[in-house]
């Protein structure tokens, strides 16, 4: 059983706190994504968690045992670093068998594992290589390999694919979650690319300032995001964003005047918000759609993109541009056309001056 | 640098857990630096405030040393062929220098040979180099006469004694200077050479314009330091001249050798070695100060 | 002014620079190979009043005459031993030391690095006099102990690696720490083998120094059979009387290990003096 429990965890650089308070729980076999923005402390967490930072408060178990102060070998654990951080000097046998080597392990079976994780890889061809002569694929294998040969209970994963290019990188997700299925471990992803949590994480956890701002699946963090920053963190382009007033009820949805003036419904419960409040109105470009009637708008790029075309509008008493995916088939205006937007209440979503989400109503759930 | 601090601090579990390591690592070195160099250093500061000989200590007299030490005309005479010994290297060292450095930085295809042979001198031992220029230096056999003429003994000439050793100190240590000039040449981005020679400059306008400014940091530590080499002076001075004729070639550290081993003064020696400790460190002082302030002037 | 005329003045500059180049060149060799032609002369030769460059006769004499004398092969002996054992004790305390500072942390860590570089400082030749007594008290005078103790401390050799630790990358270490590497290790078979150039270029630069060390073996020792060659080499006088060509034998064969040294790693020498004195 690799579990993994964190309680109350924060972090300090003297005065500075920049863990917040972190309550997760990851289970055996789950391969969970800590996805955020530069700064937002998943790598912090991701190191505390492999041993390489204190835990300046707060306890982490793993397995059930709480290990905040053992030793990083002593866990259970191994890490894939973003630099790969292969030693130089050793051929990429020695580089996998390292550990081993250390943990006093019998240098046939070091041979033994070392061989199978290598073919399982398809770097067995490489064995006798240093790094520097190996391609930036290869090496990331290598720096992979090294932490399968551990049999290690959790595998931690320090934004790995971000030193490959565009090709490389979508081939090497692909493998990532057949490695998963592969193995059944324990696995913890950190990444600030939005599109490789999506795709590689069974439970996504966004972090903002230190703090998890949602815990989720990806369709639950994409479909019903808690708040403004989840919102606009995943799906691209971003979820669009203009500023509405609360003008009243209608059944069980909420009606928002825009600011052109006109009302729209949205299958969001208001609560306890009276008329007037400011909320914002959140709308996705797919959930955008060219109309006879609606709200107004002047077209301003359009860009084709093959099997989509972005449309970006500018809404009169809205700040920058609103997008909206037109997909094949559909007509594209021309630039300075007016057009008119419309939405499904269903997909809309509103959210309160706070950035929590406005609680969608039944009509809202049974859309999705 | 915060980062790689705390996460070795974490992976042996604390800072408390890391000093055991860190101790082990640092015992030998710590055991001969104390030794060595603190146990001495002090001791030098105490003995200057007694009276002892080499072997014994005999009694506390507080700043006597050094009131006899101001009023010393060794001592001042000492210094002055010192800081003479300086002036006469300093200068020949660091234009010779780059004078070199910048032959090395443009001949290209010969640069192993030419580097080669202005810095061998430099691991030489001295005594090499002493028993060298003591041949040369020969007033009937000695091949500097055979080309100047004359019968010059040139160590026993009290106005040329130390001149002589100058030169000699010069051939044997230029090649540190070139060293320096040539990394300090080698740092300059080849871009502004080709940005001022598309601007039609060449010769001595780059060299005025380019080079010589962006060599500044170079040259003023390759002074001090030359500075601070000169001052330090024993070898060359002691093997060829003993020091004479008359004194004139007796510096500093020859002066404080012979209180502490002929006269066995050890008190007195150890306050001009602090005397000279302090006129060292303050010419570093001045070095990096110097560098400081150049460095402002020129952003 | 046109491109050509600048090329022209710019061939101008390179004669002048041949010139120059080749001047200092012969300049700076002229001294040892006066002194090898020397000592490839009859003694006679080198004292007659008939003067010239190259020897009328040429002979090994002066090198068989001035091995045979004795003691050069013992000083030989005597500067590879203290020079070897100098340079391997400086690096291996050097090198834990540097790493500690570099990368453990621990109480008092600032303080006693500044300390260390304050021997920077301080120059050796202030603690002569401290330093013979305490040898005297250790009865460690005309001692190989004594004369290789008191160069192993090296603030400038720390410094350097320090400075190069510090700039190897941290993921290193974080990857061998998670493999389960104590500190002891990760220096030993991650930040050794990566700093292979520099400590061979600290290792030579030191060895170079410690062979040349006049002043500290001056001090310690007493007797003939103790000396480094620095030393040995002005006492050829008293063992060769006035014989010049003895003495420039002398003189070579006592330069010849460390010439040797630095042709053979002519790279790495510079590369350590440079380190040695802050530049790169």
């Amino acid at each position: 059983m690799a579990s993994v429990r964190l309680r109350g965890i924060e972090k300090r650089y003297g005065d500075n706190l920049v863990i917040k308070g972190i309550d997760l729980d990851i289970e055996d076999g789950q391969f969970v994504v800590f996805v955020g923005p530069s700064g937002c402390g998943k790598s912090t967490l991701l190191r505390m968690i492999a041993g390489l930072e204190d835990i300046s408060s707060g306890t982490l178990e793993l397995d059930g045992k709480v290990c905040n102060g053992v030793e990083p070998a002593k866990r259970g654990i191994a890490m894939v670093f973003q630099s790969y951080a292969l030693y130089p000097h050793m051929t990429v046998a020695e580089n996998m068998g390292f550990a081993l080597k250390l943990a006093k392990v019998p240098q046939a079976e070091i041979g033994e594992r070392v061989r199978r994780a290598a073919d399982a890889l398809q770097i067995g061809h490489l064995l006798e290589r240093k790094p520097k002569a190996l391609s930036g694929g290869q090496r990331q294998r290598v720096a992979i390999g090294r932490a399968i040969v551990r049999k290690p209970e959790v595998f931690l994963f320090d934004e790995p694919l971000s030193n490959l290019d565009a090709a490389l990188r979508a081939q090497t997700r692909v493998e990532l979650a057949h490695l998963h299925r592969e193995l059944g471990s324990t696995m913890i992803y950190v990444t600030h690319d939005q599109v490789e949590a999506m795709t590689l994480g069974q439970k996504i956890v966004v972090f903002n300032g230190g703090r998890i701002e949602q815990v989720g699946t990806p369709l639950e963090l994409y479909e019903r995001p808690a708040n403004l920053f989840v919102a606009g963190f995943l799906g691209s382009p971003r979820m669009n964003v203009i500023p509405v007033t609360l003008a009243g009820e209608e059944g069980d949805a909420a009606v928002v005047r825009l600011p052109d003036g006109s009302t729209a419904a949205v299958a969001a419960g208001a609560g306890r918000l009276a008329p007037g409040a400011a909320l914002r109105l959140g709308l996705r470009p797919e959930h955008l759609r060219l109309a006879s009637t609606g709200f107004g708008a002047t077209v301003g790029l359009v860009e084709y993109l093959g099997d989509v075309t972005l449309v970006h509008v500018q809404v009169p008493g809205v700040d920058g541009m609103l997008a909206v995916k037109v997909y094949s088939g559909g007509p594209a205006p021309a630039s300075g056309s007016r057009v008119a937007l419309a939405f499904d209440p269903a997909r809309a979503y509103l959210f309160d001056e706070s950035g929590a989400a406005l609680s969608s109503t039944t009509a809202h759930a049974a859309a999705l | 640098m915060q980062r790689a601090e705390s996460s070795i601090a974490a992976a042996t579990g604390s800072p408390r857990r890391e000093g055991l390591p860190a101790l082990l690592l640092l015992a030998p070195f710590l055991a001969a630096f104390i030794l060595f160099f603190l146990v001495p250093a002090f001791e030098t500061f105490w003995l200057s405030l007694t009276e002892s000989s080499l072997t014994r200590t005999n009694g506390f007299v507080g700043l006597a040393n050094y009131a006899t030490l101001v009023q010393d005309p060794s001592f001042w005479d000492a210094l002055g062929n010192t800081f003479y010994f300086a002036l006469l290297t300093v200068i020949p060292l660091t234009a010779i220098g780059l004078l070199m450095a910048m032959l090395v930085n443009h001949f290209v295809r010969a640069q192993g040979w030419l580097q080669g042979v202005f810095f061998l001198p430099f691991v030489l031992p001295i005594s090499v180099m002493t028993l060298i220029a003591d041949w040369m230096l020969q007033p009937s056999s000695g091949v500097i006469n055979h080309i100047l003429g004359g019968q010059r003994p040139w160590l026993a000439d009290p106005s040329w004694a130390l001149p002589a050793v100058a030169i000699g100190t010069v051939w044997w240590t230029v090649g540190f200077n070139m060293l320096l000039f040539l990394a300090g040449l080698r740092n300059i981005p080849a871009e502004q050479y080709e940005a001022a020679a598309l601007d039609g400059a060449s010769g001595w306008t780059l060299f005025r314009h380019i080079t010589w400014p962006a060599l500044r940091p170079v040259t003023t530590t390759a002074l001090i330091l030359q500075l601070i080499a000169s001052l330090k002076v024993f070898g060359q001075t002691y093997i060829l001249t003993s020091g004479g004729p008359f004194n004139t070639t007796r510096v500093t550290l020859h002066y404080m050798y012979e209180t502490a081993f002929t006269q066995s003064d050890a008190g007195y020696a150890a306050a001009i070695a602090m005397a000279f400790v302090a006129v060292v460190i303050l010419l570093s002082l001045l070095q990096v100060w110097l560098v400081r302030y150049l460095a402002r002037r020129d952003a | 002014m046109n491109m050509s005329s600048a090329h022209k003045s710019n061939l101008g500059w390179s004669a002048v620079g041949a010139v120059c180049a080749i001047v200092l060149a012969l300049l700076w060799a002229a001294p040892l190979l006066w002194a090898l032609s020397t000592a490839l002369r009859p003694e006679l030769e080198t004292v007659s009043a008939d003067f010239h460059w190259l020897p009328q006769a040429w002979t090994l004499d002066a090198f068989r005459k001035t091995l045979a004398a004795g003691n050069l092969l013992r000083w030989l002996f005597n500067s590879a031993l203290v020079a070897l054992s100098v340079t391997v004790v400086t690096m291996a305390i050097s090198l834990m030391a540097a790493y500690a500072f570099s990368q453990l942390r621990f109480r008092g860590k600032g303080i006693l690095f500044a300390l260390a570089m304050l021997a920077f400082l301080l120059p050796f030749e202030a603690l002569l006099v401290p330093l013979f007594r305490t040898m005297n008290q250790l009865g460690m005078i005309n001692s190989y102990a004594g004369i290789v103790l008191p160069q192993v401390v090296s603030p400038v050799v720390i410094y350097v690696f320090k400075q190069f630790f510090d700039e190897i990358p941290a993921d290193f270490r974080e990857a061998a720490v998670m493999d389960g590497a104590g500190p002891l290790r990760v220096l030993w078979s991650v930040y050794l083998p990566i700093s292979g150039n520099i400590v061979w270029a600290m290792a030579i630069v030191t060895f170079i120094a410690a062979w040349n060390n006049f002043l500290w073996p001056f001090i310690i020792v007493t007797s003939t059979d103790m000396m480094t060659i620095p030393l040995g080499l002005t006492q050829t006088y008293d063992a060769f009387g006035v014989r010049y060509a003895q003495l420039m034998a002398a003189a070579l064969l006592g330069a010849f290990p460390v010439a040797l040294a630095y042709i053979l790693f002519q790279k790495k020498v510079t590369q350590g003096f440079l380190a040695a004195s802050g530049l790169k």
